[in-house]
């Protein structure tokens, strides 16, 4: 079974983020909701591996660096949907005073749409380069030592473990050592699996 | 989901969040409750109220977490409430675990390497959650209860040494908790007994759910009254 869909919701009035989380959460379960009021946080969060988001038009400007590559996955609330945000026509806009059944058949059809584009992605297998580093990193080498054993840069690395961890589900080097014995990677008798 | 308050009964809340029942229990309260208030149960037990409604609310409500009023409670209430917390653990909620798992082994571990293997996780996961609980009974709480004093006294040491933030590492025992859990939903292969299988996750939930909330007040309220009062002894 795929993962939750991971929505991400920067909106800086709380009331409002909420509500739509409550939309969200009694209409397209299973999801997972974050919210966040500012950007600092909403990065710190890594909010950028969520697979949609709702923002305002003033978030979706001021940090356009972010959601303008993004754009298919984003949703912009606008207060009268006139106001054309330059690129509108690329964007999923919604009206703040839509009716609520308006609001939710959008909603609808954004998320089933870009659910579509979207099926490549679920691939959940570890590639052989994840492997290589996996091994490397249940051996108790550090990042520099991997990024110099393989060849590859520093953040190389950094990218590697991250995707790791999230298609595994596993963050410790305890709970990786655990998953590379049980599928062979590396042999049980002579690894502890104490840190 | 509402909030608890002190005329509610007893009985009632706890039929409606069964997974109080660990928290009251390890600040003294028992079972058979009867048709006693809050307010009641706590002045029974020598419990300031104000304190245990914050505590259950807190660990009902993820979003529910009033720093200013926990901040205002004395600095060894609050010590002592974690203490308690980890002996508990220690006392109930580890052999607990350790109790459903070995069954769990027992079954099916000759045929199934898998189980030996989320055996051997579980005990590096007792392994550091009993360090850090040590820790926390021969440095941490004594430092801050000694700061707590000082405090109030306003003697302070000149060359007291900040022993400032617990750090929250990535292998800390929460993280080890947090991927044994996500080991066995998604990477269990083999033969197993579902419904050992079952009883270990839950009490690895509830285990973890009390983690979660513990680590908010450490770190969220503890830390920051700590750091303050550091701050305010340099300057002395």
């Amino acid at each position: 079974m795929p993962r939750n869909r991971q929505i991400a919701i920067l909106l800086p009035d709380t009331l409002q983020a909420v509500g739509l989380e409550c939309i969200l959460n009694e209409y397209f379960s299973p999801l997972t909701v974050s919210r966040f009021t500012n950007y600092p946080d909403f990065t710190q969060k890594s909010a950028e591996m969520a697979d949609f988001y709702f923002t305002n038009a003033n978030y979706f400007l001021l940090h356009i660096d972010f959601f303008l590559p993004r754009r298919a996955k984003t949703i912009v609330l606008m207060q009268h949907t006139m106001d054309a945000l330059p690129l509108s026509g690329a964007m999923n806009l919604i009206a703040e005073e839509a009716p609520l059944e308006t609001l939710i058949e959008q909603i609808e059809s954004f998320l089933s749409l870009a659910d579509a584009n979207s099926h490549s992605e679920n691939n959940k297998g570890l590639s052989v380069r994840e492997v290589n580093v996996l091994r490397l990193v249940v051996s108790g080498y550090t990042n520099k030592e991997i990024a110099d054993q393989l060849s590859i840069s520093l953040n190389t690395v950094l990218t590697h473990r991250k995707n790791i961890t999230a298609k595994l589900g596993i963050k410790t080097v305890s709970g990786l050592t655990f998953y590379a014995i049980m599928n062979g990677y590396i042999s049980g008798t002579d690894m502890s699996l104490d840190p | 989901m509402s909030l608890i308050h002190s005329n509610m009964l007893m009985s009632e809340v706890v039929e409606a969040h069964t997974s109080l029942i660990p928290v009251l229990n390890r600040l003294g309260i028992r079972l058979g409750l009867k048709d006693k208030s809050i307010r009641q149960v706590c002045e029974e037990h020598q419990l300031d109220v104000d304190f245990l409604l914050v505590i259950i609310n807190t660990f009902l409500n993820e979003e529910y977490f009033p720093e200013k009023r926990l901040k205002a409670f004395h600095l060894s209430q609050i010590i002592d409430y974690l203490n308690k917390t980890n002996h508990y653990y220690l006392r109930y909620q580890i052999p607990n675990i350790a109790r459903h798992l070995e069954l769990f082994i027992a079954q099916d571990g000759s045929a199934n390497k898998t189980l030996a293997l989320i055996g051997r996780f579980f005990q590096s996961f007792k392994e550091r959650l009993m360090a850090q609980i040590e820790k926390d009974e021969r440095e941490w709480f004594p430092y801050c209860l000694a700061l707590g004093r000082q405090w109030a006294t306003a003697v302070f040491m000149e060359d007291e040494e900040c022993l400032g933030d617990v750090e929250a590492d990535e292998e800390n025992a929460e993280a080890l908790l947090a991927d044994l859990k996500s080991i066995m939903i998604k990477h269990l292969s083999g033969e197993y007994n579902e419904n050992l299988c079952y009883a270990v996750l839950f009490a690895i939930s509830s285990l973890e759910k009390d983690m979660k909330q513990h680590n908010r007040i450490r770190y969220r309220i503890v830390q920051p009254m700590i750091r303050q009062m550091e701050r305010f002894n340099l300057k002395k």
